[in-house]
C-alpha cells in the first residue's frame, strides 16, 4: 500500500504504475496530459514536494508519503491569475502544453517571485509547445508573476470583441484549468480499449492471420481483420489507397500498416493479444527513397498501381527556357529538404459508441469531423456515423488523415461497445503522414538590375505509403515554387513517387515551405552576384497590386508584399550596418484551397433556450482560435455583444460542413461564411426584436471561394481567391553565432485578433526555425521511423531568439472583412532567411535542410 | 546567503561518486576522499560526507573548477544546476568487475541510453554520461538504473 498526498487529499493504492496513469485513470484527474509517456514532451507535468516533474516518470511505489499538486489543486486566486495572464499574454493555443506550463509557472513563482527572462526561460525549458514558439508563454509567466507581487488582477487589455481587438481567446479558461476534453480525456462507462497490429515488414505479402490464440485470452472482446470491414477497406482523404486493415493476400506498405485489430477490456489485455496473433509474410525488397522508386525495374509499393508514380504536375506559363537563355545571370541548383514531424502535443486519439438510434458516434482529435465522417461511413457501409470534435491538441496537418477514428469507428460497429483507440506516441511518430522531403533542380535568369526573366524546376517528392495530400501538397509546391514576383516566364515540373517510408501529406505551408527554400535561396545568390542586396531584389521584383502572377492571376489591392518589406526595412538596415550577419526572405501562401476546387465555407447560428446565439460550423478549431475568430465576426457584423454568443465545437449532424482546416482556410472561408450569416440575422431582427423573440431560429451562410482550375482557358485565371505576403529577417550574433532576433512582417488583410496572429507568427517562426537548424525526422534501412520524441531535436524555451512579429493590415480583400489566413505562411520563408544569414556568417552556401556547421546542430 | 553573487544559469560541482564501494574501497574509478578538493575550495562548499567521499554544497559552490583540477581521480565536473540528474558514478570497468567494486556502479547497462527519449545519455567506456544539452531532465534514466547510479540531485526521483 503507497499512501501520498494529491491536491491536499492522502490518496492511497496497491497497484504500482506510473504517477501519470494513477492520475488519470484511478483519481480522473484529466489535466495531467499524457503527451509522450516518455518523459520528453512536459504534458504531464506536475509538482512533486514543490519540484516540477513529469508524472509519467515516477511510479506510485516511490511516492510514499509525497505531496502532489496538478493543475486540479490551484488556488482559486493561482486560477484566476493563471487564466488571466496566460489569455492576456495571448499564450494558449491548442492548450495540450498548458497545464504543464501552468505546473512550471506556479513552481517557479513559489520560489521565486520576480524571475528574469532567462530564469523563466529554463523554468519552462523542459517543456515542450509547438503552437506558439513559447514567446508568449514566458509573456505570461513575467505577467503572472506581477499579479502575484501585486495581489492585483488588472482589468483585460481588450473587451469589445470586435474584429481587430486583442481579446483573450474563448478558450483559455478550460485549457488552462485542464478541463476541457481532448478525445483522450473521455471516460465512458464500459469503454473498452483497442488497438491494431502494425506490420513487421515495411514491403512484404501477408500470407496468413491466425487471431485464434488472441481471441482466446481472457478479456478480449474482438480481434478484427479486413474481412470483417462491412464497406470498404480503401478509403483516404481523396484519393482511396489507405488500407484499413492489410487482407491475407494483400502487400504492407509501410511500418505502420494495421494487420489486426484487438479490442479488450483494459490496455495491458490489448497488447498481449496483441502479441498472440500470429501473421505469415512473405518478406519483399523495399523501396525506400525516390532513386529506387523511380528506378525503371523498380518493385511496386501497391499491387494495384502501373508505377510508384503517385502524382505528377507540370505548370507552365510563357517560355521559361528562353527567357533563362537570354538573361544576363542565371544561376541553378540543387537542393534537398527532410522529412518533418508535425509533433503536435496530443497524440491521435478517438472514442467511439453506439448511440441508441443506432449510429457509431466518434469523438475525435481532427482537422475535419466531416472527412472522419465520409471515411468511417465509407469503410463501415453505412451513413450511421456522427462525429463530434473534442479539443484537438494540434495539427499542423497531421491530422487531416484517419488514424484511429475509422478503427474506433469499426470496432463500435463490430461489437457494440464504447471503445477508446489512442496512439502511443512511437505509433504516431509512424503512423500520420509527414512533411514530404524534397529533391529540387532550379534555374533562375535575371536581368543585369536583378530582374528575374524566368525560372525553370524539377522537383520530386517522396509520399511514402499512400496518397494522404500528396497530390495536392506537389501541385502546391509546384505553383508557388514561383515565388512572389512578378515575372511571366515559369515552367516546373513535379512528381511525386510512392515508397515504403512512412506516409507524407500535409504540413503547414504544403509543399510551399520546400520550394520557397529553393527559390529564395537562389534569389539571395543572384542578389550577391548583381551587387544588391537580397532587400533590394526583391524590392525590385515584388508583386504588387494589379500586378500578375507567374501562374497569370492579376492580385488584388489586399496584396502587401511590399509593406511587410518596408516594415522590416529599417532594423535590417541597422543591423546590416552593425555588421551583424542578416538573412531575409519573402514568401506568399494562398488562403483558401482554390485551384477550381469546391471550396465551401458554411455556418448556422441557432438561437437556443438559453436565449443564446451558438455558431454551429462543421469546422475544426485545431488550436488556431477559430471559435474566438467566429464570434469576433458576429460581434462586429451584428448588434450582439460577446456574452450573447456561445461558440460550439465542430460537429457533423448539426454543424453544416466547412470543409477541412488546411489550406489557412478557415478565417477567410468560414469567416465569410458567418458574416453571411450574420446578415440574416440583423434582417431578421430589424424593428427592435431581440435574440430572445427569435429562440428556436436559425440562420444559415455559406460561401463559396470560387477559383478557376489549373490551366483554365483563360488569361488570367484565378488561382486562389486571397494569398497572404511576408517578410522574415533573421539576425545573427556574431560572436556565439546563434540566431540574436527573428523579424517577422506578416500581411494579413485585416487582423480578426492581431494577439492570436501574432502568436500563430511566433510560433510558426520558431517551427521553421527547427525545420532550417535542427529537426530531423530519421527513417533507418528497415523504413522505421525514430520512436522518441525528445529526439526530433525541437526548439526548447531556452533556445529561441528574440521574435518581432509584426501584423500588416492591407485593405483590399472583399470577404471576410478582409481577413487573409495566416497559419501556414509564418513557417515558409524562415529556413531561407536563416540559411542565407548563415552564408553571411561563415561563407558557406547550404543547399539542403536542417544546415549544418551551425550552434544548434545536434551532435552524435 | 551566498557571499557570491552568481550569474544565470547557475554552474556547480558535481562529484560522479556516491561512495558506496563499502569497507574493501573496490573501486578504483571513484572518490578516495583525500580531501584535496576541500582544501582547494575557498568557499568552503565542499565536504567529505558520511560515505567519505566529497559532497557539494550547490548553494555555496561558484562552479570556479578548482576542484576539478585538484582531483586526482579526475571525478569531479561542473554541471548546470537546473540539469539535476546526474551520473554519479565513474567506473569504468566492464559489468560484472564494476558490479563487485560498488553497490551503486554504472555497469553500463544501457538501459539508461534506450530509456532516454532525448538521447542525451550515452554509455562511454562502460560508464554513463548525460550531455547536458540535450537533457530534458526528465529522470527516466534515474528511475530505471537498476544500479541506483544516477541520481535526482533535488531527492524527488530518487533519494
Amino acid at each position: 500500500m503507497y499512501t501520498f498526498k494529491v491536491n491536499g487529499k492522502t490518496v492511497t493504492t496497491e497497484e504500482k504504475k506510473s504517477l501519470l496513469r494513477f492520475l488519470r485513470d484511478d483519481l480522473h484527474l484529466t489535466s495531467v496530459k499524457d503527451g509522450c509517456s516518455q518523459g520528453a514532451c512536459g504534458a504531464c507535468t506536475v509538482i512533486i514536494d514543490g519540484e516540477t516533474c513529469k508524472s509519467c516518470v515516477p511510479t506510485t511505489d516511490k511516492l510514499e508519503g509525497k505531496t502532489i499538486i496538478t493543475v486540479e489543486g490551484l488556488s482559486d486566486w493561482e486560477s484566476q491569475v493563471y487564466t488571466y495572464a496566460y489569455g492576456e499574454a495571448g499564450a494558449v493555443q491548442c492548450g495540450f502544453c498548458i497545464p504543464g506550463m501552468v505546473i512550471c509557472t506556479k513552481a517557479l513563482l513559489d520560489k521565486n517571485p520576480d524571475p528574469t527572462e532567462d530564469e523563466i526561460k529554463y523554468a519552462l525549458r523542459n517543456n515542450y509547445c509547438r503552437c506558439t514558439g513559447y514567446v508568449k508563454i514566458i509573456a505570461a509567466v513575467k505577467l503572472a508573476a506581477k499579479i502575484m507581487r501585486d495581489s492585483y488582477i488588472p482589468e483585460k487589455g481588450a473587451d469589445d470583441w470586435k474584429i481587430g481587438s486583442r481579446v483573450h481567446r474563448l478558450d483559455v479558461e478550460e485549457k488552462v484549468l485542464g478541463y476541457g476534453k481532448y478525445p483522450d480525456d473521455f471516460i465512458l462507462e464500459d469503454m473498452c480499449y483497442g488497438s491494431a497490429l502494425r506490420s513487421k515488414y515495411p514491403r512484404a505479402r501477408v500470407l496468413s492471420i491466425d487471431t485464434t490464440a488472441a481471441k482466446a485470452l481472457p478479456g478480449v472482446i474482438g480481434v478484427f481483420t479486413a474481412d470483417d470491414i462491412p464497406g470498404e477497406n480503401k478509403i483516404g482523404h481523396i484519393k482511396h489507397d489507405q488500407y484499413t486493415l492489410i487482407p491475407v493476400g494483400g502487400l504492407t506498405h509501410y511500418l505502420g500498416d494495421a494487420i489486426a485489430l484487438v479490442a479488450a477490456e483494459d490496455l495491458e489485455t490489448v497488447e498481449k493479444a496483441k502479441k498472440l496473433i500470429k501473421v505469415e509474410y512473405e518478406v519483399l525488397p523495399a523501396i525506400h527513397n525516390i532513386e529506387e522508386a523511380a528506378a525503371p525495374d523498380a518493385p511496386r509499393v501497391f499491387d494495384e498501381e502501373e508505377s510508384n508514380i503517385q502524382a505528377h504536375k507540370y505548370v507552365s506559363r510563357g517560355n521559361a527556357e528562353e527567357a533563362i537563355a537570354n538573361a544576363a545571370h542565371v544561376i541553378s541548383h540543387h537542393f534537398e529538404t527532410p522529412w518533418t514531424e508535425h509533433a503536435f502535443l496530443e497524440p491521435e486519439c478517438a472514442v467511439s459508441y453506439m448511440e441508441e438510434d443506432g449510429y457509431v458516434m466518434v469523438i475525435s482529435t481532427d482537422q475535419s469531423a466531416y472527412c472522419t465522417f465520409h471515411e468511417c461511413s465509407l469503410l463501415l457501409g453505412t451513413d450511421k456515423v456522427r462525429v463530434q470534435n473534442g479539443l484537438v491538441g494540434g495539427g499542423f496537418g497531421g491530422k487531416e488523415d484517419m488514424t484511429v477514428q475509422h478503427h474506433a469507428a469499426l470496432i463500435t460497429y463490430l461489437t457494440g461497445r464504447s471503445v477508446k483507440v489512442r496512439l502511443t506516441r512511437a505509433e504516431s511518430l509512424l503512423i500520420h503522414p509527414k512533411r514530404h522531403s524534397f529533391v529540387m533542380d532550379f534555374t533562375m535568369g535575371c536581368d543585369e538590375n536583378g530582374k528575374i526573366m524566368g525560372v525553370k524546376a524539377k522537383v520530386a517528392s517522396d509520399t511514402g505509403a499512400f496518397a494522404s495530400l500528396g497530390g495536392p501538397v506537389l501541385e502546391r509546391a509546384c505553383t508557388h515554387a514561383a515565388g512572389p514576383y512578378a515575372y511571366e516566364n515559369f515552367e516546373i515540373e513535379g512528381t511525386a513517387y510512392y515508397t515504403n517510408n512512412p506516409p507524407a501529406g500535409a504540413y503547414r505551408g504544403f509543399g510551399v515551405t520546400q520550394t520557397c527554400f529553393a527559390t529564395e535561396t537562389l534569389l539571395n545568390m543572384m542578389a550577391d552576384e548583381i551587387g544588391i542586396t537580397p532587400w533590394e531584389i526583391r524590392y525590385r521584383n515584388a508583386i504588387r497590386p494589379g500586378g500578375v502572377l507567374p501562374n497569370g492571376q492579376i492580385v488584388d489591392d489586399s496584396t502587401g508584399l511590399v509593406e511587410t518589406l518596408e516594415e522590416v526595412k529599417e532594423e535590417y538596415e541597422e543591423a546590416l550596418a552593425a555588421g551583424k550577419p542578416v538573412g531575409l526572405a519573402c514568401a506568399m501562401k494562398n488562403a483558401g484551397v482554390g485551384v477550381g476546387l469546391p471550396d465551401w465555407g458554411r455556418v448556422r447560428l441557432i438561437v437556443e433556450d438559453d436565449e443564446k446565439l451558438h455558431i454551429y460550423s462543421g469546422a475544426s478549431c485545431i488550436g488556431q482560435g477559430l471559435g474566438t475568430v467566429l464570434v469576433q465576426m458576429i460581434v462586429s457584423n451584428t448588434d450582439l455583444k460577446r456574452d450573447d454568443i456561445v461558440y460550439e465545437r465542430s460537429n457533423t449532424w448539426i454543424a453544416p460542413d466547412s470543409g477541412t482546416t488546411s489550406g489557412s482556410r478557415q478565417t477567410l472561408v468560414t469567416g465569410e461564411a458567418c458574416r453571411r450569416a450574420c446578415e440574416k440575422l440583423m434582417e431578421a431582427k430589424k424593428d427592435g426584436v431581440t435574440l430572445a423573440d427569435l429562440k428556436g431560429q436559425e440562420f444559415y451562410g455559406e460561401y463559396l471561394a470560387k477559383t478557376d482550375p489549373l490551366g483554365a482557358d483563360v488569361p488570367n485565371p484565378v488561382s486562389h481567391v486571397a494569398y497572404g505576403y511576408a517578410t522574415q529577417v533573421c539576425i545573427l550574433d556574431p560572436k556565439t553565432g546563434k540566431v540574436e532576433k527573428m523579424l517577422a512582417a506578416h500581411d494579413v488583410g485585416k487582423a480578426v485578433n492581431p494577439l492570436s496572429c501574432e502568436g500563430q507568427i511566433e510560433g510558426g517562426v520558431v517551427m521553421g526555425m527547427g525545420y532550417a537548424l535542427r529537426e530531423k525526422y530519421e527513417i533507418d534501412e528497415n523504413c522505421k521511423p525514430v520512436e522518441k520524441y525528445g529526439a526530433l531535436g525541437l526548439f526548447r524555451a531556452h533556445e529561441i531568439p528574440k521574435v518581432r512579429a509584426t501584423v500588416v493590415e492591407k485593405p483590399g480583400l472583399k470577404v471576410a472583412c478582409g481577413a487573409i489566413g495566416i497559419g501556414e505562411i509564418t513557417s515558409i520563408p524562415t529556413a531561407p532567411a536563416v540559411t542565407d544569414a548563415y552564408y553571411r556568417l561563415d561563407g558557406v552556401r547550404r543547399f539542403s535542410l536542417p544546415i549544418s556547421g551551425t550552434p544548434y546542430e545536434r551532435k552524435g | 546567503m551566498m557571499a557570491v553573487k552568481k550569474k544565470f544559469p547557475y554552474r556547480a560541482a558535481v562529484v560522479a561518486c556516491k561512495g558506496n564501494c563499502g569497507e574493501n574501497k573496490a573501486c578504483k574509478y571513484g572518490c578516495i576522499g583525500c580531501g584535496k578538493c576541500v582544501e582547494s575550495c575557498k568557499m568552503g562548499a565542499i565536504s567529505i560526507g558520511e560515505n567519505g567521499v566529497a559532497v557539494v554544497d550547490e548553494d555555496a559552490c561558484i562552479a570556479c573548477k578548482k576542484c576539478v583540477k585538484e582531483c586526482p581521480q579526475q571525478i569531479i565536473h561542473i554541471h548546470e544546476c537546473a540539469n539535476y540528474i546526474v551520473v554519479q558514478c565513474s567506473n569504468k570497468d566492464k559489468g560484472k568487475a564494476a558490479k563487485e567494486a560498488c553497490a551503486n556502479s554504472c555497469i553500463g547497462c544501457g538501459i539508461c541510453e534506450k530509456t532516454c527519449t532525448a538521447e542525451a545519455i550515452k554509455v562511454v567506456e562502460n560508464c554513463a554520461v548525460i550531455d547536458d544539452t540535450v537533457c530534458l531532465s526528465c529522470g527516466m534514466c534515474a528511475v530505471k538504473c537498476s544500479r541506483h547510479a544516477i541520481r535526482d540531485l533535488r531527492g524527488i526521483l530518487t533519494d
